[in-house]
């Protein structure tokens, strides 16, 4: 059966509310996935998903609703429920949904190799296993996990774009002693990821954690792995780019557009058309078409992100920068792919504190950008090599000054969920030792 | 059913009401409506186990058919699990005060809106105020022929006031959820507080870290029992190895004053009826005196790692139950709070959370309060903000030198394994030597 026969009733639903409210926009998706846990060596085990949700969100003479259901025969009764709550919103400048674009079929994020089976997942974890083997660090637990999800918007100006994504998802974690290592990778192109390696470091770093030393208190030069890298900026930095923080004062960056706020060989932007990269999508979550979207160039901040909400609201233009966590609630302001660029250069050669991870990026403060998070699997680094652990010490400081500190960016690149990272330089940082 | 040694149905259906006001606009309110079960079968070597949307409770074959669609997973599983026998029973769910369903969102939207002006004050810059009601109708059935069925209802607020001033951006956060019923009502005074801290934190200075004596609030000393010991003591963790708690049964690890408990039975925002296996909740002792005394329990990890009780199996909505914290508390000491600080003498007070994190196995704990104040000649004299704690669980916990006779709780959530579900921390004051404290501040 065609896809757009088999959801016939998403065309019923929008010449319902079309009796009532001025636009609907429909966002439904039906997916599955596999997974298998590892408890120690062992598979305790296997899961399936049968995913389905609908989220309906009305809008009438600028006042918006929306409502949402995981049971798609009651369509009839979110809808209600989606104009009952638009009556309580407070109206808003509105200049209508999108119109409908032509744009490519062919999806970005989909592979049609991925067999979403039990024992593909089997496969995964023994080759996790099998790299987890070159250390003798014992392996505690893991995942892996294959996914695959039909994603359909439909609104009243005549839009129907329907997009496919899998997902293919390994973590493995392990301990030596006292000393713990974890390592992931995900993707949604099956031959992106690479399970031997993913074991293999996770033991790895367990492994050559062991045996730390003290750090004495002081500022030293660090390197930011893309994971301790992505922990602060994806807490901190990102949410202060949305144009809704920005207009609420809730942003530490609002009045510095056209200023430098960063190192100047620093250059952020969002390229949701990469293809195999995890974000990609040709349209938003409001079916606005995708586009790079330059944040800050060689260290100048251009522009904020903005979804239609929050553009029709302060007179800006959307940068299709509208994502939904899920079916349910409104769609809100995110990224797709979020890229941090720059000039490549050796960043180990000299000595500096690497930091694979940190604990608590959450509970830095996203206002005024300060933190102290924990180190985890920190070593000194020199030429490239790691050299002595460090045992146990706190990193703190301001999320936004150290950007200005950036001293230089590793030639690769790693994704971390919709962030693709290099490993970070940063010069003077605070290390409190214990 | 041939090969199946147990299975069990946890079937939640829903619905969640929320309102979102922002700076005086209401941003979005209604409610949505969700339907979600697991089915978990025990084959020979592990488990198998469906994940189900949009569930339509069934019988007979087509509930079959959901079986030996698990036992067909479960056979890629290698590990013998064997459930430890565990008391099933369910308790009363608290009566609530007022029915929030009784209540319209129209007069919801309004109180709400009440407590988010009252945030006003001439140096904040943003109000924002949310409210949640989540409805669980939970049904649980098992092929020991336990079945349970109740209904819970979890709502409250959160209000957000930020202050500004020549680029400094502050904030102040507070909280109100609820298990025993509706209570937006006569709240405008955490809107109040909210601003006041938002616009004080504006001239605090910033903490300079090191080694000193720290004062706990019992929200944050809640935190810290919560991060710092009660992942440590998640029965799953310490069967996989992956907790410093292993293998200390019986050893003092802390202080004689201090006991540690988490109980799910208490009428508290972690509280649950039954457990997510239909087992009977039951209070845990995890340190007694010091001493590590009981872990929590499935009823898989109390027969693989024993010492404890089953009733700890929680689980969102339509995910595979997993070994959780509910309530956990501090047990309240005898010390006054006047003592506490005339004990610190010099050091610092911290004041409310903004969350933690805990590597278990690693047992090392990291945590944020909201804001503090410096402790001199054992007064609270300048406020400082941005400062954290962090330690090692086995180091840190025979610093609590002195438990306060005043135990609060505090409700939250908790994340793990992808799943974040309701809980309540809590403590007395609490002195703490030796504590690790994290600022951006330099002598």
């Amino acid at each position: 059966m065609r896809w757009w026969v088999a959801v016939a009733w998403i065309d019923k639903l929008i010449r319902e509310a079309q009796k009532t409210v001025d636009d609907v926009e429909v966002f439904y998706v039906k997916g599955t996935s596999v997974s298998a846990d590892l408890k120690q060596k062992k598979v305790a085990l296997a899961t399936t998903s049968e995913d389905c949700g609908l989220g309906i969100r009305t809008i009438h003479e600028g006042r918006i609703g929306s409502s949402s259901t995981n049971n798609v025969s009651q369509w009839l009764e979110c809808l209600n429920a989606a104009i009952a709550s638009g009556k309580l919103a407070t109206p808003q400048d509105w200049g209508g949904l999108p119109d409908i674009v032509q744009l490519s079929r062919t999806s970005l994020s989909f592979d049609a190799s991925i067999r979403i089976e039990p024992l593909v997942v089997i496969d995964l974890i023994e080759k996790m296993l099998e790299g987890a083997a070159e250390h003798p660090a014992e392996v505690t637990a893991g995942t892996a996990s294959l996914s695959s999800a039909t994603v359909t918007l439909a609104n009243s100006k005549g839009v129907r774009y329907s997009d496919r994504h899998t997902g293919v998802s390994l973590s493995l974690e392990a301990i030596h002693e006292q000393s713990t290592g974890y390592e992931f990778d995900h993707s949604c192109f099956f031959d992106n990821v690479d399970p031997v390696s993913v074991g293999e470091m996770a033991t790895f770093f367990a492994m050559e954690s062991d045996n730390g030393k003290d750090v004495a208190t002081g500022e030293y030069d660090i390197l930011l792995s893309p994971l301790a890298y992505g922990e602060l900026l994806g807490n901190v930095f990102i949410p202060a780019l949305s144009g809704r923080n920005v207009h609420a004062g809730r942003s530490r960056l609002a009045q510095s557009q056209g200023e430098t706020v960063t190192d100047s060989q620093i250059s952020m932007y969002d390229d949701p058309l990469l293809i195999k990269a995890n974000g990609s999508v040709r349209w938003d979550a409001e079916g606005t078409p995708t586009r790079r979207v330059d944040f800050i160039n060689e260290g100048i901040l251009e522009t904020f992100a903005y979804d239609l909400k929050t553009a029709y609201r302060f007179g800006k233009t959307s940068t299709a920068s509208a994502i939904r966590g899920g079916f349910g609630g409104l769609p809100s302001i995110g990224h797709h792919n979020f890229v941090v660029d720059g000039k490549r250069n050796e960043v180990s050669d000299e000595r500096v504190v690497y930091i694979h991870n940190v604990v608590g990026a959450h509970t830095a403060n996203p206002m005024s950008g300060e933190f102290s998070v924990e180190l985890s699997n920190a070593f000194w680094m020199e030429g490239g090599e790691f050299d002595v652990p460090i045992r146990s010490a706190m990193l703190s400081g301001n999320v936004f000054d150290m950007h200005q500190n950036i001293s230089g960016l590793s030639k690769e690149s790693r994704a971390i969920g919709s962030m693709i990272l290099p490993s970070v330089k940063i010069n003077k940082q605070r290390i409190i030792g214990k | 059913m041939p090969g199946v040694h147990y299975y069990d149905l946890r079937h939640v259906t829903g619905q969640v009401t929320h309102i979102d006001i922002d700076n005086g606009v209401v941003e979005s309110a209604g409610t949505s409506f969700f339907n979600k079960a697991v089915i978990r079968v025990l084959h020979k070597t592990g488990w198998g186990v469906l994940q189900i949307d949009n569930y339509t409770p069934c019988h007979g074959k087509k509930f079959n058919t959901f079986l030996e669609s698990a036992c067909r997973l479960a056979r890629i599983t290698q590990e013998n699990v064997i459930l430890g026998e565990a008391p099933h029973g369910m308790l009363a769910v608290p009566f609530m005060k007022e029915d929030p369903r009784n209540v319209s969102i129209e007069e919801k939207s309004s109180l709400l809106s009440e407590i988010e002006m009252a945030a006003q004050h001439p140096l904040v810059v943003n109000r924002r105020a949310n409210f949640i009601e989540k409805i669980e109708h939970v049904q649980f059935t098992d092929s020991s022929e336990n079945e349970y069925s109740y209904e819970m209802c979890r709502s409250g607020f959160n209000v957000l006031a930020v202050a500004s001033l020549h680029g400094n951006v502050q904030m102040g956060y507070e909280r109100e959820h609820s298990i025993h019923g509706f209570n937006l009502r006569h709240q405008q005074s955490q809107g109040k507080k909210a601003a006041d801290i938002a616009a004080a934190l504006l001239d605090a200075g910033i903490a300079k870290s090191g080694k000193m004596r720290a004062v706990l609030d019992p929200e944050l000393a809640g935190v810290f029992a919560h991060e710092a010991v009660g992942h440590a003591s998640e029965g799953d963790l310490v069967k996989e190895g992956n907790s410093v708690l292993k293998g200390k049964t019986g050893q003092k690890i802390g202080n004689e004053n201090l006991t540690i408990i988490d109980d799910p039975g208490i009428h508290e925002f972690g509280f649950d009826p039954v457990d997510a296996e239909g087992v009977a909740v039951r209070r845990t002792e995890i340190i007694k005196k010091g001493v590590v005394n009981a872990f929590l329990h499935n009823r898989e990890t109390l027969s693989s790692v024993g010492n404890g009780v089953a009733g700890h199996a929680r689980a969102m909505p339509g995910e595979p139950p997993l070994v959780r914290m509910s309530n956990t508390f501090i047990e309240a000491g005898d010390a006054t709070e006047r003592e506490i600080f005339e004990e610190c003498r010099n050091g610092i007070f911290l004041k409310g959370s903004r969350g933690g994190q805990v590597d278990p196995g690693r047992g090392i704990f990291q945590f944020n309060a909201e804001y503090g104040y410096l402790i001199e000649k054992g007064e609270c004299t300048t406020m400082v903000r941005d400062v954290s704690l962090s330690g090692e669980i086995l180091m840190t916990l025979h610093g609590i030198t002195l438990c306060g006779n005043n135990r609060t709780m505090s409700p939250g959530y908790c994340g793990k394994g992808g799943q974040s579900v309701p809980v309540s921390d809590g403590a007395p004051h609490i002195l703490l030597c030796d504590a690790v404290v994290g600022g951006s501040g330099v002598d």
